[in-house]
Order: C-alpha cells, then sequence, then structure tokens
C-alpha cells in the first residue's frame, strides 16, 4: 500500500523534473536564439562589414601637347582594365586608329568632383598629344582618367574588400551563384534539407562535388559570424542563424551580402572577400566590365579558392569554371552556344609571374604610415576612406623592373658577394615632394621587409654633399676653393685615432672643392669638414629634412650616420628642389564614405638652404657624372638629360648607393645584403647601374634651373682652381659665383683672352699636374673606412 | 583637318607649351668686356661665353684699365611667364571653386596643374592666394618666394610675387617687411 501510494508521488516528482527541465531547456533555447538573433541584426542591419580603406594611384592627365604616345595610351587604358574594341559604346573601351582612339571613360568619383562617365577623342602627332575632344566635338584643354585601384589599407586581422552596390553587379552573378550554389535560394527559409541530400546523392554519384549543401545564406553565415570550425554544435548554430537571417531580411539583401562577403582569394597576408576585390585582384577591372567566362570562373572558385586558385592551379579552375559553365547551360541561365564558346576562352587572369594585379605593398606601407599621423587605425581601416595618392603606376612598374634586372645581372656576373644581393628605390618629384615610386624589395610586390622605410644603412659618400653645402654656406669657400687632401689623424673622444684613407690609397695633396666633391675624396672632405665644423655639418642635414641631426661624430663626414632610402630621397630631394624643402607626400586628398574631404597631408615648401649655395652644390653634382665617380653612366643616358647625383659606398662595401635627380625626378637607388655581408660593389658599379637603367626609361626633364640673383658663371680649372679660359685650358669648367667673387687668375691661360690669341699659343696642357688622368676618372667611389 | 593646318596647330601647341618654360641658364652675359692684359684680371672679370654658335652682337671692345669696383651685371631679361592651355584651365577652376569656398577643390585643380608645369611660377603665385584664402600666411609668403626663384629676370612674374609676399606679411601685422616687399613689386613692375 505504501509502494502504490509513492509511486504516484514519485512520478509526479518525475513528472515536475522533467517539465522543470524542459522548461529550462526552452528558456535556454531562446535565449539561445534571441543571442543569435540579435547578433545578427546588429552586424547585418547596419551593413556594418569592415571597410578598408582604398587607396587609388594619381590619375593619368591628358592635355595637348602632352609627351604621351598612342602605344603608350593604350597601354595605360589596358592596365586600368580597359577593353579594345569596336564599337566604343560603353565605359572602359577604347579603340586605337592610326592617330587617333577613341576612349569611354569609366565615371569616378574624385575628391573634388564627380566625374560622369564620357567619350573623349584623343589626337596624336607622333610621340605627343595633339588634341582631346569631347563627344560633343568640343575642345578639352585637360581631362584626366579614372585612376587605378593600387590596394586598400585593411584591418590587422588581414580581410580586404571593395563593396559593391546591386547596381554594380551583373546580374549572371546572382543567377550564376543560384544555379551553381543554390537553386532553391529564392524560396527557401534558410536552409534546404532536400538539397543537402540531393547534394550527397549526386556528388556520390558523378564521383566529385559538383553541388553544395549549404545555402547561400547558411554560406553568409558561416563567413560572417563563425569560424571554420565543422563541429555539430556549428552547425546547429549556423542553421538557427540562417533561419533568422532569412525571416528578419529580403532576399535581395542576403544576395548583396555574399557577394560582398564571401572569401575568394589569399594575396600574402590580405584576405580577399567579395567579388568586387575579387574581380579586381584576378581580372584587374570592375565587376561590372566582367564577361561570361570571367563571371564563371570566380563563381567556381567559390567552392575552393585555394583548391581552385587559378594561377597556382590553373588546370583545376579552368576544369571547374567549364563545369560551372556547363550547369549555367544546363539550367537555362545562358544558351549553350554562349556556354560552349565560353569554355574554349582561356582563363583570362592577370598575371605577372604570380604576382596580383597592381599591388604596391611597399607604398601602401608608406601611405599607411602617413595616414597615421592623422587618423586613427580603425577609421582607417573600417570606416570605407578613399584615398588619392601619389604612386605613378607607370614609373612604379619601371622602377622594380629597372632594380630587379641589375640585380639579375649581378646574379650572374659571378662576382664574389654580388649574388642574393637585395635593393631598393625611391623616386620623387622634387617640386612638390611627392613620392611616386616605392620599390621594398627585389621581389615588389611581395608584402615583405620594407626596406624603403625599415631598414637604415651607412649611407657612405652620400653625405659628402651635405659637408659641402656646408662649406659653401658658410660663405667661406667657392668651387674654386682649395682644400688638402692629405692624411687626417684626428683623436677622437673614446682616446683612438681615426686615420681614415682615400679609395686609392693616393694622397692628392691640394685640390679644389668642386674635384674633392667630385672624385669623392675621403681626405679632403674631412679635412674640409673639420675646418667647417661638425655642427654647420650636422645642420645640413636637418636643414634638407631629416628628422634629427645625426652625431657630431668626425667620421658622419665621410657617411656612418645610418638612414633609410626614404630619408635620403628627402634630403636629396631639397637639393633638386633648389633649396626649399618640401615634406615627402604619399597622400593627395582623403574622402570619407560620402565623398566629404578629410584631413589630408599638404602642400608645403621651407625656404632651408640658401639658393646660392644650394645652385653652386647642384652644379658641382652635375660634374659628379661629367668628369666625377658617376661618369660611366653618362653614356647610358640621353645626351641632353643634364642630371646630377652623387655614388656612396660604406665601409668594406656593404652598401651602394646612388641618390641623384633630373630636372622632373629624384631617384635614390640601394643595393646590399639583408646580412650586412660585403658586396663587392661600389655606388658606381652597383646602385649607378640600376639608377641609369631607371633614369633613361622614363619621360622627365633636364635638370636646368635658373641661375640665381647675384650668382654668375666663371671658367675655373678644375685642378687648380684658378680662373681661365675655355679657349686654351682643356681643363677649364664653369661654375657659379656670387657676383664679386675675388678668383686668382691662370697665368698659363688667362681668363679674359681671345680665341685669336688663345689659337696662337702652345696647345692646351691637358695632364692633371698630381697624376689623375682627365678623360677617365676609374669611377671609383671611396668607402667610408673602418670606424670605432 | 588637313596636314599643314594640324601641323601649324600642334606647332602653336607646342609653343605655347614651351613658353611657359623658363629658358636654359646659365645665360652668356649680355656686355662681353676685356680688361687690357696689363691688369692681370685684378678684380671681377666678365668672361667670353664659351665657344658656341651665338647670335647675340659683338659688343665693342673697351679700352684701358679694368675697372676696380665691381661692374653691376644686367641680368637680360626673361620673357614674362605665362600658362599653358590645360594649366590655364585648371587655374580657371581653381580661381571659381576658391570663390565659391570650395578650398579643398581649389587645391586639388591646383595640385593637378602643378603635376602638368611643376616649375610655373605662376601656379606656385595661385597657390600661395589659396594658402592666404586658407589663412596659411607662412605658407603663402613661402610660396611666393618659392615663385620668385623660379622667375629670375621675369620682372612681371617677380612683381606679382612680391605683391603676394607683401599681403602676407601684412596680414600678419609684419608691416615694415610689408611694405618693403610692397616696394620691390612696384619697382619690379615699372622695369
Amino acid at each position: 500500500m505504501a509502494r502504490r501510494r509513492r509511486t504516484p508521488k514519485s512520478r509526479q516528482q518525475l513528472q515536475r523534473g522533467f517539465v522543470l527541465i524542459a522548461l529550462l531547456a526552452l528558456v535556454a533555447a531562446i535565449v539561445f536564439v534571441a543571442i543569435l538573433d540579435r547578433r545578427v541584426t546588429a552586424q547585418f542591419e547596419g551593413r556594418r562589414w569592415t571597410l578598408p580603406a582604398r587607396v587609388y594611384a594619381q590619375p593619368l592627365e591628358l592635355y595637348a601637347g602632352q609627351d604621351l604616345s598612342s602605344a603608350r595610351f593604350a597601354r595605360e587604358l589596358t592596365r586600368l582594365g580597359y577593353i579594345a574594341q569596336t564599337p566604343v559604346d560603353r565605359p572602359g573601351t577604347f579603340r586605337r586608329k592610326g592617330d587617333t582612339l577613341d576612349v569611354y571613360v569609366r565615371e569616378f568619383r574624385f575628391s573634388d568632383e564627380q566625374q560622369a562617365a564620357q567619350k573623349l577623342r584623343v589626337g596624336f602627332d607622333g610621340e605627343a598629344i595633339a588634341s582631346l575632344t569631347s563627344d560633343s566635338g568640343a575642345e578639352v584643354p585637360v581631362f584626366r582618367l579614372d585612376p587605378l585601384l593600387i590596394g586598400s589599407i585593411f584591418p590587422i586581422h588581414g580581410e580586404d574588400r571593395i563593396i559593391v552596390s546591386p547596381a554594380e553587379v551583373p546580374p549572371l552573378l546572382p543567377a550564376a551563384l543560384k544555379a551553381v550554389e543554390d537553386r532553391k535560394f529564392d524560396t527557401h527559409h534558410g536552409v534546404n534539407p532536400l538539397a543537402i541530400l540531393r547534394a550527397l546523392f549526386v556528388n556520390v554519384r558523378a564521383g566529385q562535388v559538383e553541388q553544395g549543401g549549404s545555402t547561400l545564406t547558411q554560406q553568409l553565415v558561416k563567413s560572417y559570424f563563425l569560424d571554420s570550425r565543422r563541429t555539430l554544435r556549428r552547425k546547429g548554430e549556423e542553421a538557427v542563424m540562417a533561419f533568422i537571417l532569412e525571416s528578419r531580411f529580403e532576399k535581395a539583401d542576403i544576395m548583396n551580402a555574399y557577394i560582398n562577403e564571401i572569401y575568394l582569394g589569399q594575396d600574402g597576408r590580405r584576405a580577399v572577400h567579395g567579388f568586387g576585390l575579387a574581380s579586381q585582384f584576378y581580372f584587374g577591372k570592375p565587376l561590372g566590365e566582367l564577361n561570361l567566362p570571367e563571371v564563371a570562373l570566380m563563381v567556381a572558385i567559390v567552392r575552393g579558392p585555394s583548391y581552385y586558385d587559378p594561377r597556382r592551379h590553373a588546370e583545376r579552375a579552368l576544369e571547374r569554371r567549364n563545369l560551372v559553365l556547363k550547369v549555367l547551360a544546363e539550367q537555362g541561365v545562358v544558351k549553350p552556344a554562349e556556354a560552349e564558346r565560353a569554355m574554349k576562352a582561356p582563363l583570362g587572369i592577370t598575371d605577372n609571374a604570380g604576382r596580383s594585379a597592381n599591388y604596391f605593398p611597399a607604398f601602401l606601407d608608406l601611405v599607411r604610415r602617413q595616414l597615421r599621423e592623422d587618423y586613427q587605425e580603425q577609421a582607417l581601416t573600417e570606416t570605407g576612406l578613399t584615398v588619392f595618392s601619389t604612386l605613378d603606376p607607370l614609373l612604379q612598374e619601371k622602377a622594380e623592373e629597372a632594380l630587379s634586372d641589375e640585380l639579375e645581372r649581378q646574379d650572374k656576373s659571378g662576382r664574389k658577394g654580388a649574388r642574393g644581393l637585395e635593393g631598393s628605390m625611391v623616386v620623387t618629384t622634387p617640386q612638390t615632394g611627392e613620392v611616386v615610386a616605392v620599390v621594398g624589395g627585389r621581389r615588389a610586390s611581395f608584402d615583405g621587409f620594407n626596406r624603403a622605410l625599415d631598414m637604415k644603412r651607412p649611407i657612405g659618400s652620400l653625405a659628402k654633399p651635405m659637408v659641402y653645402l656646408a662649406a659653401l654656406q658658410s660663405g667661406r669657400f667657392t668651387p674654386a676653393s682649395l682644400v688638402m687632401d692629405e692624411p687626417v689623424d684626428i683623436k677622437l673622444e673614446s682616446g683612438d685615432r681615426w686615420k681614415p684613407n682615400n679609395y686609392d690609397k693616393k694622397v692628392h695633396g691640394q685640390v679644389t672643392l668642386l674635384r674633392g666633391l667630385t672624385q669623392s675624396y675621403n681626405l679632403a672632405t674631412v679635412n674640409l669638414g673639420m675646418d667647417v665644423g661638425l655642427g654647420p655639418v650636422t645642420k645640413t642635414y636637418v636643414q634638407l629634412g631629416l628628422d634629427e641631426a645625426p652625431p657630431r661624430y668626425p667620421s658622419i663626414l665621410l657617411g656612418t650616420a645610418q638612414l633609410n632610402p626614404v630619408e635620403v630621397a628627402q634630403m636629396y630631394n631639397t637639393l633638386a628642389n633648389g633649396g626649399f624643402r618640401s615634406p615627402l607626400r604619399a597622400v593627395r586628398a582623403v574622402v570619407d564614405e560620402t565623398g566629404k574631404p578629410l584631413k589630408a597631408p599638404e602642400l608645403e615648401v621651407t625656404e632651408a638652404a640658401p639658393a646660392a649655395a644650394v645652385y653652386t652644390l647642384n652644379r658641382m653634382l652635375i660634374e659628379v657624372f661629367e668628369r666625377g665617380t658617376a661618369r660611366p653612366a653618362r653614356k647610358s643616358l640621353p645626351p641632353d638629360l643634364v642630371v646630377a647625383g652623387k655614388t656612396g659606398t660604406s665601409n668594406d662595401y656593404r652598401d651602394s648607393w646612388f641618390a641623384g635627380f633630373s630636372g622632373g625626378h629624384v631617384i635614390v637607388v640601394w643595393f646590399g645584403h639583408d646580412d650586412n655581408s660585403p658586396t663587392g660593389l661600389t655606388g658606381t658599379t652597383g646602385a649607378l647601374q640600376a639608377w641609369t637603367r631607371l633614369m633613361s626609361s622614363i619621360a622627365t626633364t633636364s635638370f636646368e634651373p635658373l641661375l640665381p640673383e647675384d650668382v654668375e658663371d666663371r671658367w675655373i680649372e678644375y685642378y687648380s682652381g684658378l680662373e681661365t679660359s675655355p679657349y686654351c685650358s682643356g681643363s677649364a669648367v664653369s661654375m657659379p659665383f656670387e657676383v664679386g667673387t675675388a678668383l686668382n687668375p691662370s697665368q698659363n691661360c688667362p681668363p679674359n683672352i681671345s680665341r685669336e690669341e688663345a689659337a696662337l699659343m702652345q696647345p692646351p696642357d691637358p695632364v692633371d699636374p698630381t697624376g689623375d688622368a682627365v678623360t677617365a676618372p676609374t669611377g671609383a667611389e671611396a668607402p667610408a673606412p673602418t670606424q670605432p | 583637318m588637313l596636314p599643314l593646318t594640324r601641323t601649324v596647330v600642334v606647332v602653336a601647341l607646342l609653343a605655347s607649351a614651351g613658353c611657359s618654360l623658363q629658358p636654359f641658364q646659365p645665360e652668356p652675359p649680355a656686355a662681353p668686356t676685356r680688361p687690357s692684359p696689363a691688369t692681370g684680371g685684378r678684380g671681377p672679370v666678365i668672361v667670353e661665353p664659351p665657344p658656341i654658335e651665338s647670335t647675340m652682337p659683338v659688343e665693342p671692345v673697351i679700352q684701358g684699365p679694368a675697372p676696380s669696383i665691381p661692374v653691376p651685371r644686367e641680368r637680360p631679361k626673361a620673357a614674362t611667364a605665362t600658362l599653358s592651355p590645360a594649366s590655364r584651365a585648371l587655374v580657371t577652376q581653381a580661381q571659381t571653386q576658391r570663390r565659391k569656398g570650395d578650398l579643398p577643390g581649389a587645391a586639388g585643380s591646383l595640385d593637378r596643374a602643378l603635376r602638368i608645369e611643376p616649375n610655373n611660377p605662376l601656379l606656385w603665385i595661385e597657390l600661395g592666394r589659396l594658402r592666404m584664402d586658407q589663412r596659411n600666411f607662412p605658407q603663402a609668403e613661402a610660396m611666393g618666394r618659392k615663385a620668385l626663384s623660379m622667375s629670375v629676370g621675369d620682372s612681371q612674374t617677380q612683381s606679382t610675387a612680391w605683391q603676394l609676399i607683401a599681403d602676407s606679411l601684412r596680414a600678419r601685422g609684419k608691416n615694415p617687411q610689408a611694405q618693403e616687399a610692397l616696394e620691390k613689386s612696384q619697382e619690379l613692375s615699372m622695369k
């Protein structure tokens, strides 16, 4: 009796227990779903993707009289993803016929205006633009093309994307995605259990993964919210969230989110998300301009971006693309004939030995660092800014090519230490301080160690112009002044004695300032520098744009100061700009996602060093090419292109430098080993070669600055510094002097002799009294000797 | 267009583009004089230009001893700077933008012009005017000085540059210097 009466009571308890547990489970489930729901709506409603800042290169400007051939213009258009075709009936197309090129320019929102898509006719005459006319026949004085997208500033976790609105998506893409990935997309509620089963069946039967069981919504959820753990619980969460997504948002929204979110490739450190970026990454053009085989390829990649990487696994990618095309034909998305034709098309990937299209990590690095001064990391990487940079893509490519070609040549030279060199290049435009190219290493598109910014090396004889500039500024020296190239013995603070040598181990005695610099004599430079004073010498570094003056050690006279190529470029830029210092800029303008202009580095100039002194120094730097250590390169440059520069070799030949400029460009080159081992190269035999290769391949202007006020040209003898006449002196050089400078005249060949009188004299005596050859300086560069 | 007309147009366009560039320096001095050999060339001497084809008239020989005080050398006048058609269009645009208060827009337009003609002092003066609008007076002065350095020998342009410098000094209350700059501007405009 007690047992019977106990059972109902315990059963009741059990029942109550169950109910309680069931209630708790229900509550838990509700909470679970509510949390997921919150996440879905919070993430999805505000379209809160991380929108990296998009970075553009300088746009190509067109104007009558411009140095631009139709062939080169066509190449630039191709780089921008324009297609050569007839008729020129939509943006992104062009046609070249004889002297004329018709182009349909894409619309673009610049920082200062929205430029509508429009047709343009460009007439050429030889290597220059002769005319620019609009569609209506009106003359157009100046016009800029849409700029090249060169990358983005993406967050640390590496996601990069270009957002596309529904209007920018070709209808073929969503149709193809549905056909291949999720046929019932339009009707299901997030999960399609039948699809899962059918996929299993089809795939097993076909022996390959033809269909996926996940809906697009599930894939979106997976990508958006969750990591790649493939547990049952994950699957459950995924399903619930997909369901929530479907019930809360329109199909069109979900499709658009998918198109912008899905992972489609890897490029070094950055993960390519969304079809907008993938289109640029694989084909170098906007999504809206892709054709059938290209869209099909991207849909094919969805299933496995690494596995079907068209660059590394071309056959696989092609096979799957054609499978996609087959499915599209079967499903009636495209006509069978179209699909057939598309299957015959090549992959069409923009490829440059495996590198991604138009990605310049070293330059982007500089952009990022400059922007960090004005912007928080999050604002930069997540709020969808547009950054207009100063990059010149053609020049950048040429710089990368010049560097890697030269380094390869060194590899093959068989010279000890010349194998496996690394290098770096920086190119700027002197008047505005814009950085037009940055090469961080031999493999330029590899996002690795950025030698232009993160590597500091002794600059060697690149430091000598600073000494000579200080001397000229002091007012006590002219190019004709004599300095002693004789042994140096300096007691240092440490008590050690510093006794540097010339490269050729010779002592040259009394030499002109001009000769000391052009031949890069160590002893003359040290004696001059000690006379001028380490204070004024180190001050010139700051004048020229270095943030901090180097320490006042005598050895800095021979270049023990350690700088990176960008810092060197800043200093030489000020020289090329006549003594006006312009902080180097990689950014011209920044706008937010609505197009509103934001803070950006502004063009700034400061009169940093006296014009006369800088002008005089620059004339001496021209002589470095005419008769000094850069002489071997002179013949490889166009004869009417005047350039100036300085070779640099550091201690034990560990660093080979050249810094020089034309009228339009400053180029700095460094060669060396990452492990600091000797290269066996001087500035002349190493970096100068790459510098010359680049300078002779770009459109630039001759360096022909104006003679400043109160400065005039006079002829002096290169060796003695005496004033002379070119009619009778074989070593006469024209150098600038402040008006009123007293110069000692040559007795053998007086300065004011007439041509007739000179002809009656003995032939000119070209031989250098000290034994240097007049016509062919060895081009040897004096490295800085061992430093304490 | 007929080939001849086209050639003429192209030449005209190229010439107008070329005119905006400054002449090549160093120039041959204007008045070669020859002090008598007896002086041994003491003091400043003016040297004959290097042996190139010259279209300059031959100056009469000056007899007698060399001057012992420096002879101020008249620098030959340089052509007045002009804007190329492309730059002019952009400058006009910039001026319109400035008037409407769109200073970032004006900066963008002048930026573009500077890429086309970085050595044209007129552009630097325009940029200086923009800096005045932006109330960045030190930079306005700096742009003016840059324009000066690029227009040596071109008195009209230098006069305009000095005007800009004067305005930027006055805006900072530096009235004595502003007055000096203004006088320089007026002096040059009369050359």
